[in-house]
């Protein structure tokens, strides 16, 4: 048994206090490159295509997104 | 090409945009309650339903539709599985097992309070793609944004209120949405996706009887007016057979589709669409004389010979005749005098005016002009909505409830004329700039006040220029645009003004507010159904009014005698003559019934007006339509024909049942220094009968504002007779007296066997 | 190998035998506090070795018909030093030994301290009363100290915090006062005398008992602690006989009613987010208040609670991880919490069940807790965006009372990188959807070419 009195306290890597603000920035730019992925799909048709900015567009959208949401559902309250 | 794309785009991105805000705004208008109160299962309905649904989310789909709940209707009980529409537990079951599969543990009520909500926003969107095939998209952003905070429909849907309207009217647009569009298109495949979208609403709601009705109406007023096409053809013969077939598997509506006059309609349009089918495709190989001839006698004769079959039918009992519910919307009256249970449900009253422009607010005077331009540019979509309208403003009229069916068209309608009132005054010269204009419109109807001013500005600085040529003044055009944003947003300050004030109470938790803006909570309902569910046995049987039978079956988790479910009204008139019997006389029901608890709501201490005592007079004629010897409704009215509660009451009113265990030991209480003890703040009058006590129940528990009161029902030997202690009770000894003494001995056999010679007998054989 | 086992167990059992015939105990000054649902017996005693003997060893027991009612003992010395109490069984039953400190020399004195906590002890009677009846309790007990030694002085002063006592047995001398009787001086009992003591007397205390305590810990390492506590509880004083009246419960303003109107829960001062919920939806008549070191909750349930009636509800809250959660050196953690917290005053926990879920992928999980608990399975729960569960410690124990509020300690080890795991599930999630759409964009499922694509 690790003797607890040596041990320092824990505290959350991420200042709770900031959750919201996290969420607010991060699904912002989230949504706007969601917002930019679904426009070019629908705006290009089969020729203008170009597979390599969906995928990375796509790829900055949800990783943002995943965040957000992440820090959303830690602002309100559920804590993963 | 490049600009189209951008244009196409953009357009598209608003259309989200807007339908996105729409469904936030109708999302978050609805969850006052929530927020006021908390996430909670409203009224009485979705009661059951949440019931329902928790215990098919336990014992699975197929428990679910064997379930005989016994703990309703005792002792009768009901076969839950057969008799509901399982659309709504079906829904929210398969939410709750997708997010559990997903390890979101959400609680399955949360589900079911958050599912009217989600649901108007797909509402919404259904709406906008139906008003888009009838119109063009800016109607239908602007009938979506409608629909999306219209009174007329939160009523029904606003977080909490877990009842089947709320996802049946999804189900409705979506199913018109999907015949207008293959009407237009005559291809299977929409048309088997109409019959899909009518198998959900059949499972969802018993108003499916209104589509199923307004579709063959539709074909048959087409016919009329000669536009029988194959298109036509094509979508009423695939979508009526499939229709046909899948709603037939629902349980509870079974056989109905082919045995009832109310789906005798659409069999009907759909031997005439056949025989108008089979006359056209004659048409290509006869003569015009001859076909004309034809066409009339074999007109005639497919008519005749369905309305003789339906007829001859209905005789022979083969079909039903249209059940009472049914008749009452063609007849008002009919209700009252017939069946007094129907007419009781403050729902199925006439609609007033009032509620009209209430639900409706400027849409009910915009809406007659976009019938009018439907009927003006009329094609087949729009005889639809015409025929829609025209329906459902009969009905609305005719039932407060069906006020619900009529919203969707009149936002349809309305939206129409405002984007027919914007092309005219914003007119563009491309589409993307009249969409810009609809979405700025859409925020200031989602109560967004301070973008008004820019959206009234920004289009008519623009035009002013370019259209002098119109005849149409730049002042003229100003005006009009700034009064319709006025009313659009007046519109959505009405709406969010009735949703707070009239449709987001839970009912049962209720708050008071002091002078000081300070909120009590009134939790009497739920103290008293948790008392119950804790400290009383778990088969014990609670006898109450129907409208409490719900609440208590899923709050309290008793028996109950009758419930919303009103559908055996014999044992409703048992409990109203009950209540409406002296003590006595109840007491033989109630012990006949079982009945271990009664329950009564009494509003006399807070002032609550829906309590028993004012709906008592429904009990009285419910009572008195299955036992009018020993329930007569005049008993319980003065000679001057009033029902009072004091003094001057009739003497029956004064000791029935319902009056003693409302008012028991209330005649003690002094509200305050003001008034006399026994003041009963609803009625505004001193109890007539003050001191009085029970012989055969006695008080159980009574809620801290008096608003629920439980009696328990004694038994038998709880009150014919003083109890005597254990001690002192003598058993009597039987009255058999020995004749044995010293000198007899010989003792004697009570009924000895006579044996009778030459006979066996018959043990022995 | 048999042999060693049989000397193996003449010895312990020869061991525990020996109740050190040397000790006596010189003077014995009881208090019996019966002003609560609980019985709580405090004794003062002076022992004395009288051996020649060193002695290390103290044996305490109770009335053989007491010992399951007690929920708690223990003892120190005269310093308030905590001795260490371990449970034994011999041939008087089940006895407790007390190791002393320092080692009691030969005719030398020490005085020791002795707290029991005993449960359902307190019979109401009568059983059942009408709902304006006094509540009164029978209390039985014994005159004397129950002890496996000589008892050469002792005193015991039984405290009831009422004047209506109706009745209690009288051995001289005993005198009544105010609000207490006291038995004795009785001198030179021998070892292990019983004397049946009863007591009837009025108690409007709440009896209240927790039948069942679910306490839920769960640990975020993203910097929160959610305690969620599921209680049944039961009215156990006397039975409300006939009826409720809630005209004569309104005119009735008096405190001292043996119906229960409210209590209050002392949670941690760092507590927020606290709900009181039951089946049926928020109660409304709670109220929070802060005070410097604690946050009080008074708790209303919906209704009073009479003699019988019983209630249930559920109350979470939320503390900040620091308070409770510790970091050492190589990704070690350990969790300090209290393995019970406050329910109410002079509370009694029949049965209680705690699990504490930990974060995901947590290993080398090891649980210490302050006094014996059954250790149930381990289980895994599901959470939300959860692909492998979190692990759940689980254990319970019977009767409990306040002093049973102490810390657990659960220590274990994890990656801090594991944080990461739920926002990447989230992004490869909506990854995925993206995906989907851009494959669904370049699929075609028009059976004939519509006429302008193949023009082009």
């Amino acid at each position: 048994m690790v003797d607890i009195e040596t041990m320092s306290r824990y505290v959350s890597p991420i200042n709770p206090a900031v959750f919201p603000h996290l969420t607010f920035v991060l699904l912002g730019i989230g949504i706007f490159f969601t917002a930019w992925f679904f426009v070019y799909e629908v705006t290009s048709n089969k020729q203008t295509r170009d597979i390599k900015k969906e995928l990375l567009v796509s790829l900055v959208a949800s990783i943002f997104s995943g965040f957000g949401i992440l820090f959303l559902l830690l602002s309100v309250g559920i804590y993963v | 090409m490049l600009k189209i794309n951008t244009k196409t785009g953009l357009s598209s991105l608003i259309i989200f945009t807007v339908l996105l805000l729409a469904w936030v705004a109708g999302f978050s208008s609805r969850l006052f309650a929530v927020i006021r109160f908390e996430s909670i299962i409203h009224e009485f309905d979705p009661w059951f339903n949440y019931r329902a649904t928790a215990y098919m989310v336990e014992n699975g789909f197929y428990k679910f539709l064997n379930w005989f709940d016994e703990r309703a209707w005792y002792p009768l009980g009901r076969i839950v599985g057969g008799t509901v529409y399982p659309g709504l537990m079906i829904t929210s079951g398969s939410i709750h097992y997708i997010l559990h599969l997903l390890n979101i543990d959400i609680h399955i009520r949360d589900i079911c309070v958050f599912l009217a909500p989600v649901f108007s926003g797909l509402t919404a969107i259904s709406t906008y793609l139906l008003t888009k095939e009838l119109w063009s998209a800016g109607a239908g952003l602007f009938a979506a944004c409608f629909i999306a905070i219209v009174p007329g429909y939160i009523s029904r849907s606003v977080a909490g209120s877990y009842d089947n309207e709320g996802i049946a009217i999804f189900a409705l647009q979506f199913t018109y949405f999907l015949w207008l569009k293959s009407v237009k298109t005559g291809s299977i495949f929409w048309a088997c996706m109409t019959a899909l979208s009518y198998f959900y609403m059949v499972s969802a709601w018993g108003g499916y009887v209104f589509i199923i009705n307004l579709i063959p109406l539709h074909v048959f007023v087409l016919l009329l007016m000669g536009r029988y096409s194959n298109r036509l053809f094509t979508s009423y013969t695939t979508f009526y057979i499939l229709g046909l077939l899948l709603s037939m598997q629902i349980p509870f509506v079974g056989f109905q589709p082919i045995r009832t006059s109310e789906h005798m309609a659409a069999s009907g349009v759909f031997a005439l669409i056949i025989a108008v089918a089979a006359l056209k495709y004659l048409q290509t190989m006869l003569s015009k004389s001859e076909f004309k001839s034809l066409f009339i006698v074999g007109a005639l004769v497919a008519a005749a010979v369905v309305f003789l079959a339906v007829v001859v039918l209905t005789y022979a009992g083969y079909i039903a005749p249209w059940s009472g519910r049914f008749y009452s919307l063609w007849d008002t009256g009919y209700a009252k005098i017939h069946i007094p249970i129907i007419a009781s449900v403050s729902e199925h009253q006439p609609t007033t005016w009032f509620s009209f422009f209430f639900d409706l607010h400027v849409l009910v005077t915009t809406f007659p002009a976009g019938l009018w331009y439907c009927i003006k540019n009329i094609n087949d979509e729009r005889v639809f909505v015409v025929l829609y309208a025209l329906s459902a403003v009969y009905f609305a009229g005719v039932m407060v409830r069906l006020m619900l069916t009529l919203t969707p068209v009149v936002c349809m309608l309305s939206g129409v004329a405002f984007s027919v009132l914007l092309d005219l005054f914003l007119r563009e010269e491309d589409t993307h700039r009249s969409g810009d204009s609809d979405v700025d419109d859409e925020q200031t109807t989602s109560s967004n006040r301070r973008l008004y001013d820019k959206a009234g500005r920004v289009p008519k600085m623009k035009h002013e220029q370019v259209r002098e040529s119109d005849g149409i003044g730049a002042n003229i055009r100003s005006i009009i645009i700034v009064v319709m944003l006025l009313l659009l947003m007046l519109f959505a300050v009405h709406c969010t003004w009735v949703t707070s004030n009239a449709y987001s109470s839970p009912s049962i938790v209720l708050a008071s507010y002091g002078n000081d803006g300070s909120r009590q909570i009134l939790d009497d309902f739920r103290e008293a159904y948790y008392w119950l569910s804790q400290n009383t046995d778990d088969n014990a049987r609670v006898m109450s009014w129907w409208d409490y039978g719900y609440q208590i079956a899923g709050m309290a988790n008793r028996t109950t005698l009758v419930d919303n479910n009103t559908w055996n009204n014999s044992h409703i008139a048992l409990v109203g003559k009950a209540m409406s019997s002296n003590e006595s006389a109840a007491y033989d029901i109630m012990t006949s019934l079982d009945v271990d608890y009664v329950l009564v709501i009494f509003g006399g201490v807070i002032g609550y007006s829906g309590d028993d005592i004012n709906k008592f007079l429904w009990m009285v004629r419910i009572a008195e339509g299955e036992h009018p010897k020993d329930i007569r409704e005049g008993d319980y009215f003065t000679e001057h024909g009033e029902f009072r509660v004091d003094s001057e009451g009739s003497p029956t009113l004064l000791n029935c049942l319902m009056y003693k265990l409302s008012y028991y030991r209330f005649g003690e209480l002094k509200l305050d220094y003001r008034s006399p003890s026994g003041f009963d703040r609803t009625r505004g009058a001193v109890i007539g009968n003050k001191d009085f006590t029970l012989t055969y129940l006695e008080e159980a528990y009574t809620t801290e504002h008096w608003l629920v009161r439980i009696y328990r029902v004694k038994k038998p030997h709880e009150f014919n007779r003083p109890r005597i202690p254990f001690s002192n009770r003598v058993v009597k000894s039987q009255s058999f007296i020995s004749k044995k003494n010293t000198k007899r001995k010989k003792g004697t056999i009570k009924n000895k066997p006579v044996i009778v010679k030459g006979k066996k007998l018959l043990k022995q054989a | 190998m048999l042999k060693l086992i049989i000397i193996a167990f003449l010895f312990t059992n020869f061991h525990t035998k020996t109740t050190n015939g040397a000790i006596i105990n010189k003077n014995v000054e009881r208090v019996i506090d019966l002003s609560t649902q609980l019985v709580k017996i405090s004794s003062a005693i002076t022992l004395e070795n009288t051996g020649k003997d060193a002695e290390s060893k103290y044996i305490i027991t109770l009335e053989p018909n007491s010992i399951r009612n007690l929920s708690f003992i223990s003892a120190k010395d005269s310093y308030k030093e905590e001795l260490k109490v371990t449970e034994t069984k011999n041939e008087l039953g089940q006895v407790f030994s007390v190791k002393l400190n320092h080692p009691l020399a030969a005719s030398r004195t020490s005085t020791i301290n002795v707290e029991f906590v005993l449960t359902n002890s307190l019979v109401p009677y009568p059983s059942s009363i009408v709902q304006k009846d006094k509540q009164l309790v029978r209390y039985f007990g014994n005159h004397y100290f129950y002890s496996p030694y000589l008892t050469t002085k002792q005193t015991t002063s039984v405290i009831v915090n009422t004047r209506s006592i109706e009745n209690y047995s009288k051995l001289k001398p005993v005198s009544q006062s105010d609000s207490s009787i006291t038995y004795g001086p009785y001198n030179d009992v021998a070892a292990l005398t019983v004397d049946p003591m009863i007591v009837h007397f009025e108690n409007n205390a709440p009896f209240l008992s927790v039948t069942r305590l679910e306490r839920l810990i769960e640990v975020s390492h993203w910097g929160n602690i959610a305690v969620e506590e599921n209680i049944d509880i039961l009215h156990t004083g006397a039975k409300l006989k006939g009826s409720f009246s809630r005209y004569d419960y309104q005119r009735d303003t008096s405190n001292n009613h043996h119906s229960i109107k409210s209590y209050k829960t002392i949670l941690p001062a760092a507590a927020h987010s606290v709900y009181y919920r039951d089946s049926n939806g928020n109660i409304s008549t709670s109220q929070v208040r802060a005070r410097k070191d604690w946050i009080e909750l008074e708790l209303r349930p919906r209704y009073p609670l009479f003699g019988g009636w019983r209630s249930s509800y559920m109350l979470g809250y939320s503390v900040p991880s620091y308070q409770y959660l510790y970091k050492g050196v190589n990704n070690q953690y350990a969790l300090r919490m209290r393995l019970i917290d406050n329910v109410f005053d002079d509370m009694h926990v029949e049965y209680l069940e705690t699990s504490v879920v930990l974060p995901v992928g947590v290993t080398n999980v090891k649980l210490s807790t302050p006094y014996e608990v059954e250790r149930l399975s381990d289980s895994i729960a599901y959470k939300y965006l959860d692909t492998k569960g979190r692990p759940i410690i689980r254990f319970a124990k019977r009767n409990l009372v306040e002093q049973h509020i102490q810390d657990l300690e659960i220590t274990y080890e994890w990656q801090p990188l594991l944080l990461l795991h739920e926002p990447v599930l989230l992004s490869i999630a909506l990854y995925l959807l993206f995906i989907v759409v851009i494959i669904y964009v370049r699929l075609d499922f028009s059976i004939s070419k519509p006429e302008h694509v193949k023009t082009q």
